[in-house]
């Protein structure tokens, strides 16, 4: 498991390991070197005062402190080989004519040989290399055994360390763990470490956004069901009048208000799901490279048939190749959303244009219809979910430009609306910065 | 009866006004606030039925001025704001009941009959003259306890008349609570029915006040 404790601690226990190591490894050569060369001038020391005239054989016991105490072996011959002396005879040197210092190696280790060429003798002084080692070794670990003991004390101070400058994390968990859904105010921030801090700043961030979402989820949710009462107390109605219908005709004439009323009440839901899918909030399609002439061809084909119904001059009047990234089924319900509406609010025997033009990078679509219009002041609240303009016959689910205003959001294109010239009527144009 | 309904929505209307009238009451509708109030100013009605989300002035603010003019008409609050804070706004506001959509028009019928019968201070849901009884619910009329068949309109002045037993009505005033706008008024179509009525249940139920109109009289 990837735990922060536990990474630190090995890190920094194997760091001091490594740390303690080359500090033991330093001492053992620096008392070595240092061994070497007091040994190195005993050697020549001894050799020195060694008494050059009559030599014999003495008894090996004489020289036995001597040599457990710095492991030294003397021997001596004359120029001819005979042998003189031999302090130790069972660790017999080579014999050797080098003169001054030597490392001979033996079957008992490694040994420093002092050569020196007394009178007519060659008196040959020697040591184990192994006095010396171990003699540098023992410093070594004098130096290490109180360091290395400390380590555990050092491990659990840090384990101690890093789970005290983590308990912010723990407290910031465990006050999440009791939120309810609805509680989404702001985490506390001050007395966090420096680290924390900006990690429980983007969870603040982040609880703002979801409580504001959430509260415009609300909202619609509450605007929804309140909208979609109209359209079902005029359905409970119709069906009453149709239930006390006494003739054929007005059984007739009843239902095809039921009808009307029942479709009146799809259409809400239709758009309410409509808008709800093309909410910034949810998670959107991906946008593909769609052609803007295609999309406007194929809407004015889908809305010919009702056009022709109303009596209305539905065209295509300029078009132009464009071609955006976008999220087809959206932007086809945005135009046809445009053109419905056109259609709905432009008497019988009126027109109603689409057109697609390229100007400075950027493709503008528009519809343009020779309705009524709309009023300069009413023109910015015709997005607001809802919003009915008095007066207006048509009934829409007041849903139709709230849908396109978030449409176009998501594909970063402006709308305007605008008097049609010549007028009277409206002009919608929905701009899109190209590549 | 005659009876203001105030409804923005053209289908509510369109319903709610074809279900009253099927009930006998006379209806008139307008789809917002200032042709509300021009229409109350200009006409006298029985009961309002007033919408409060209403496009160019709101419901409420057509009834606080209804009030302040000292206007007294039963008025019944049709709207989607359920809420009960919305209800008690609405009824401190001056209004005498309050229907929250979807609701149904045999209620809807119901409670303008009982606002209507307030109105003319009787508890009784029954209108009784002499041996006649009137039921507005169900439009059933006996005399001396036998079932007597009278068409919509002639219910439809009986009951106004009726309702009101010594109250003097003139022919116009007659003609307007029996008739809705829009709906063609016959010539003499205040005495064909009157003259029916007298022939179903005998002369002396309504009398003629020479010069100024018709009354049933109190009984005594």
């Amino acid at each position: 498991m990837n735990s922060i404790r536990r990474q630190l601690l090995l890190w920094l226990l194997t760091g001091l390991a490594l740390a303690v190591a080359a500090a033991g490894a330093r001492i053992y050569t620096q008392t070595l070197d240092e061994a070497n060369e007091l040994f190195d001038y005993h050697l020549r020391q001894m050799a020195a005062s060694l008494p050059n005239d009559s030599f014999g054989p003495l008894p090996p016991s004489s020289t036995s402190e001597f040599e457990a105490e710095e492991g030294l072996v003397v021997q001596i011959w004359d120029r001819n080989g005979l042998e003189l002396y031999f302090s130790r005879p069972a660790s017999k040197l080579p014999q050797r004519a080098e003169l001054g210092f030597s490392t001979v190696k033996t079957p008992h280790g490694n040994w420093r040989v002092y050569s020196a060429l007394e009178q007519n003798n060659v008196v040959q002084v020697a040591q184990a290399m192994s006095v010396r080692q171990d003699l540098a070794a023992g410093m070594a670990l004098r130096a290490l055994v109180p360091l290395l003991a400390l380590l555990p004390v050092l491990a659990i101070f840090i384990w101690l360390t890093i789970g005290r400058g983590l308990q912010p994390l723990d407290r910031i968990a465990k006050a999440l763990g009791r939120r309810t859904p609805d509680s989404l105010d702001a985490l506390p921030q001050d007395q966090l470490p420096l680290e924390i801090r900006p990690l429980v700043q983007a969870l603040n961030e982040l609880l703002a956004r979801l409580a504001r979402a959430l509260e415009s989820q609300k909202a619609f949710v509450a605007d929804a069901a309140h909208e979609l009462r109209t359209p079902l107390t005029a359905v409970q109605l119709q069906i009453q009048l149709a239930e006390r219908a006494q003739t054929g005709d007005e059984r007739a004439a009843a239902f095809a208000n039921l009808k009307q009323g029942q479709a009146r009440a799809a259409h809400l839901v239709q758009q309410l799901l409509t808008l709800a899918r093309q909410e910034p909030s949810v998670a959107a399609q991906p946008h593909t490279p769609i052609d803007l002439a295609e999309l406007a061809r194929l809407v004015v084909s889908e809305f010919a048939p009702l056009a022709a119904d109303r009596n209305i001059d539905l065209g295509l009047s300029h078009t132009a190749p464009a071609r955006i990234a976008g999220d087809f089924e959206a932007l086809r319900v945005m135009l046809g959303n445009l053109v419905d509406n056109a259609i709905r609010y432009t008497p019988a025997g009126g027109r109603v244009d689409v057109a697609l033009r390229l100007q400075d990078k950027h493709a503008i679509v528009e519809v343009s219809d020779t309705g009524a219009g709309i009023p300069e002041a009413d023109r910015a609240r015709v997005f607001d979910r809802f919003y009915r303009r008095e007066a207006t016959q048509a009934s829409g689910s007041g849903l139709g430009l709230a849908i396109v205003r978030n449409i176009a959001d998501r594909h970063r294109a402006s709308i305007r609306l605008e008097d049609r010239a010549p007028g009277p009527g409206l002009r919608v144009s929905l701009t899109f910065a190209l590549g | 009866m005659r009876l203001l309904l105030v409804e923005d929505d053209a289908m509510i209307g369109e319903s709610v006004r074809t279900g009253l009238q099927q009930d006998g009451f006379a209806v008139d509708w307008v789809q917002d606030g200032r042709a509300a109030e021009l229409a109350l100013q200009t006409n006298s009605y029985d009961t309002l039925l007033l919408d409060l989300g209403l496009p160019r002035k709101a419901g409420l603010e057509v009834l606080g001025a209804l009030r302040r003019r000292g206007d007294a008409i039963p008025v019944l609050i049709l709207t989607a704001r359920d809420a009960v804070a919305d209800r008690v706004k609405g009824l401190d506001a001056g209004a005498d009941d309050y229907l929250v959509k979807p609701f149904d028009l045999e209620e809807l019928a119901a409670r303008v009959r009982a606002l209507l019968r307030r109105k003319s201070g009787r508890a009784d849901p029954m209108v009784q003259v002499g041996g006649l009884v009137i039921n507005p619910a169900t439009h059933e009329v006996s005399l001396a306890g036998k079932p007597v068949a009278l068409s919509a309109r002639e219910f439809a002045l009986m009951h106004a008349l009726a309702a009101r037993p010594g109250v003097v009505y003139s022919r116009a005033q007659l003609e307007e609570k029996l008739y809705g706008w829009g709906q063609e008024v016959e010539s003499n179509t205040v005495e064909v029915y009157v003259h029916s009525l007298r022939r179903k249940l005998g002369a002396h139920f309504i009398q003629n006040v020479r010069g100024v109109g018709y009354m049933v009289p109190k009984q005594t």
